[in-house]
């Protein structure tokens, strides 16, 4: 017994440190700790570099040229001697493109999310989530062969028709809801029981009647449209904003799930349906991360590459009308992967700087939405928290 | 607001979030559908004697017997056709200069069409480019060539309010009694003998070098440029993702500079594609000179910066949703914090770590932006793995849009296309299905 006691205590002579073992100790822990703040840095120092080595090579063009030019003229001819070099078209439908996805999938987007986070049950929901996330996983280019060699076509030609089913399958249910509504909110004051009910039945019959000729109408101007090319701004921004629907869903949902369940459950105590619930006091409370959503989403949308460069037909022209989706228009993105090829030989040209120039462009763009979306979230977590 | 309507709202609310999600599954499927369905027909097709006779001579692929065999067969078949060719050529000497002139045209593409199906026509010179030297491999793509063999196809433009309208006339009434009539009719009968379609499973596809520009043969190289090049980048990012999210989650205090950091991490995560691209040309290739030119180091590095973001969140998320009692417990027990960073909570969130890492891989694979100005070429040799310093690649999502876009021939190889979509489509879907499986399993297994 008194031998085991012994070596217990040897052994646990082995444990306290020495003062020297203590200073090595925090020698090795402080170069370990600066070896990982190093790595952590990294992606700080790469940010700063990309801002340097694309602002390095844009500026030249801003000397030679100034500003006036790059955004406000529509001539774009880099390959001319001497070579004209007019973005506004360009930018133009790089917003064009990003506009028209934004409209398609913030709408879908934000339902879609309202649905995974307050109408499904939690089994349906896990069947859902991993089809957003195919969606969001597809490359780039594979959406771009769908837009180009499979939508494009289909565009050309059967355009009407598409255009018209489009119409009725969603605007149809929207208007006939509206129908609904109106004819409540008109008859809802005055009248005894009765007689308030034929009245309502009569307006909502003639409302619907003239619903259905204004869809008809509708429908059959879109059905008249011949789309002379498939390669155009609503072929990309249908496409791009299949692209940009994932994060919209998931961004929001997670700002929806922030607010907590007393909310819901005050507006649900209050007599209020579920979509009164979400719509008056769930949608305002995380309307902000919504927004961060809805700019992170339009980021993906606008910088996107492979989609625009494939199927937005390339043209340097702002289209007649404004608002034709119809056209063909021509992005940044594109224009950066397209006119590099050739530019790249000249190294050094305004053509190459003109690149740099607009990639410049995408860059602090970026950036700002990115940092506002940021700043958004972290306010509304605040709030939330009630700080 | 009456209590009905209220009702009728609240319902329709509902049905159009479950649309909206109704309608992104359907997005799903009419995207992957169509390109699955064209895709499998690289792979399967009706393949005629031309495409065994590739195999054979370009990749020793077939029996030479069977060859043998089946050239003998269609042979006869196809004496007969040259035989009607040569009797025109003989009537044409004879004829009128004006009306020889008349026919010449018109015959010429008949001859070209004839040599498009059943390879050069004896007596020509040997054609230098390799897709002349075969006539069609695919059986569908013969039936097509027929069909431009037998009409004439001509537009309508009587009516100018429209676009104009296709219609085919007979291609035989051109030559109607001439020596030439008689090849039209034979050529529709006897097309199947002259080429004996059989039904063919091409897995080659995946493995086999293009031959003349995607016309022939299959995809290895971009297949093989692919794997190259996200490996490559998972090589730099998964190591400096993973330590990153360590310091970010064990030892970042919450002050300025570490919200610096955060935010650069999502600025990085939001900058474009193709700006990655022009950095990529403008450091690695212009600045620091990692390779001459385009080099697959130059591309890996480039999707590195890119997908590191991506890494580093996943792998932050999966330390955090290590319970915090695995912590304690080893702390409790005694050992350093590094100790117990390495043993204990690094292990624990290793699955969540590599679910981050595949997601990443996946895109790296499909990204096309960022390669275009740093490592894609769009004909390429396969490159050994010591080449990758220096040498450029072709790479699926490159060629994807190379093919479909630029290609001489883009609508003759639709197949290699679809072929090439669905590789990649596979390849990463494949990828992320596989962390959503073990997501689940990870989930599951924290929980107890």
């Amino acid at each position: 017994m008194a031998e085991a006691t012994a070596t217990g205590g040897k052994k646990s002579e082995a444990f306290v440190l020495s003062p020297e073992k203590l200073r090595r100790q925090r020698i090795t822990k402080f170069i370990g700790e600066g070896v990982l703040l190093a790595v952590a840095s990294f992606v700080a120092i790469v940010v700063l570099f990309i801002f340097y080595f694309v602002a390095v090579d844009a500026i030249p063009f801003f000397q030679q040229r100034g500003f006036v030019e790059f955004f406000t003229s529509t001539g774009w001819y880099p390959a001319d001697e001497p070579g004209e070099f007019g973005a506004l078209a360009i930018i133009y439908g790089s917003g064009m493109v990003t506009m028209g996805s934004a409209l398609i999938a913030v709408p879908l987007g934000i339902s879609a999310a309202i649905c995974l986070s307050d109408v499904l049950p939690f089994s349906v929901r896990q069947y859902a989530k991993p089809v957003i996330e195919m969606l969001a996983a597809i490359p780039s280019v594979a959406y771009g062969f769908f837009a180009l060699v499979i939508f494009a076509p289909l565009l050309q030609n059967y355009g009407g028709p598409i255009l018209m089913w489009a119409w009725w399958l969603i605007a149809g249910p929207f208007v006939f809801l509206a129908v609904i509504v109106v004819g409540d909110l008109l008859t809802s004051k005055g009248g005894d029981g009765s007689k308030r009910k034929i009245v309502r039945i009569v307006l909502t019959g003639a409302l619907a009647f003239l619903a259905t000729l204004f869809l008809y109408w509708v429908g059959q101007t879109l059905f008249a449209i011949q789309i002379l090319s498939g390669t155009n701004a609503l072929n990309v921004s249908l496409i791009l904003s299949f692209m940009a629907l994932p994060t919209i869903v998931s961004v929001s949902e997670d700002s929806l799930q922030a607010v907590g369940r007393e909310l819901r459950e005050g507006s649900y105590a209050l007599g209020a349906t579920r979509a009164e619930t979400i719509v008056k006091t769930v949608l305002p409370a995380a309307s902000s991360g919504i927004l961060a959503a809805v700019i992170l989403g339009i980021m993906r949308a606008l910088g996107e590459t492979m989609v625009v460069w494939m199927a937005s037909g390339n043209s340097s022209h702002i289209p007649e009308p404004w608002f034709n989706y119809l056209d063909s228009i021509r992005t940044l993105t594109a224009t950066i992967a397209g006119d590099m090829g050739e530019a790249d030989q000249v190294t050094g040209s305004e053509r190459y700087h003109v690149l740099f120039a607009m990639g410049l462009l995408l860059l602090v763009f970026s950036f700002i939405s990115n940092l506002v979306s940021e700043r958004i979230v972290l306010r509304q977590r605040k709030i939330l928290s009630g700080e | 607001m009456n209590l009905g309507t209220r009702k009728i709202l609240d319902r329709s609310f509902t049905a159009v979030g479950i649309t909206s999600i109704l309608l992104m599954a359907a997005a799903l499927l009419v995207v992957v559908v169509p390109i699955f369905s064209g895709g499998i027909g690289a792979i399967f097709f009706k393949g005629t004697i031309e495409h065994r006779k590739i195999q054979y001579n370009e990749f020793e692929k077939g029996s030479r017997k069977v060859i043998d065999r089946q050239i003998a067969e269609v042979t006869p078949y196809r004496q007969e056709v040259y035989r009607i060719l040569d009797a025109f050529e003989a009537d044409m000497e004879t004829m009128e200069p004006a009306e020889k002139r008349d026919y010449l045209s018109k015959y010429k593409k008949v001859r070209d069409i004839v040599a498009h199906l059943l390879g050069p026509i004896p007596g020509d010179p040997e054609p230098i480019l390799l897709r002349y030297q075969y006539g069609t491999t695919r059986w569908e793509k013969a039936e097509e060539s027929l069909h431009d063999l037998m009409f004439v196809t001509k537009w309508d433009y009587s009516n100018p309010e429209e676009m104009a309208k296709q219609y085919f006339v007979p291609r035989a009434d051109e030559f109607a009694g001439t020596a030439l009539a008689a090849l039209f009719p034979y050529m529709e009968k006897n097309l199947d003998k002259m080429l004996l379609p059989e039904q063919t499973f091409y897995w080659g596809f995946l493995t086999e070098r293009s031959l003349d520009a995607h016309i022939f043969g299959g995809i290895w190289a971009e297949i093989q440029g692919t794997f190259f090049l996200a490996v490559g980048a998972m090589l730099f990012a998964f190591p400096l993702g993973v330590i990153a999210a360590i310091y970010f989650t064990e030892y970042a205090r919450e002050n300025f500079f570490t919200s610096v950091l955060r935010s650069a991490n999502s600025t990085l995560a939001g900058v474009p594609s193709i700006v990655f691209g022009l950095f990529g040309l403008a450091f690695f290739i212009n600045t620091i000179k990692v390779s001459d030119s385009k080099s697959v180091l130059a591309g890996s590095l480039t999707l590195a910066i890119m997908i590191l973001p991506t890494i580093i969140r996943a792998a932050e998320e999966a330390i955090l949703s290590v319970p915090r009692a695995y912590k304690e417990a080893s702390m409790g027990l005694g050992s350093t914090k590094w100790r117990t960073i390495l043993t204990v909570i690094l292990p624990a969130a290793l699955p969540g770590i590599i679910t981050g890492g595949i997601i990443s891989l996946g895109r790296a694979a499909g990204e096309t932006a960022p390669i275009i100005f740093t490592a894609a070429v769009s004909v390429g040799a396969t490159i050994g793995v010591a080449d990758v310093f220096t040498q450029p690649t072709p790479a699926l999502s490159w060629n994807i849009y190379n093919l479909a876009s630029e290609h001489e021939a883009a609508n003759e190889i639709r197949h290699v296309q679809y072929g090439m979509v669905l590789s990649l489509i596979s390849i990463v879907l494949l990828l992320n299905l596989s962390a959503i499986l073990l997501r689940a399993h990870v989930s599951k297994k924290l929980k107890g």
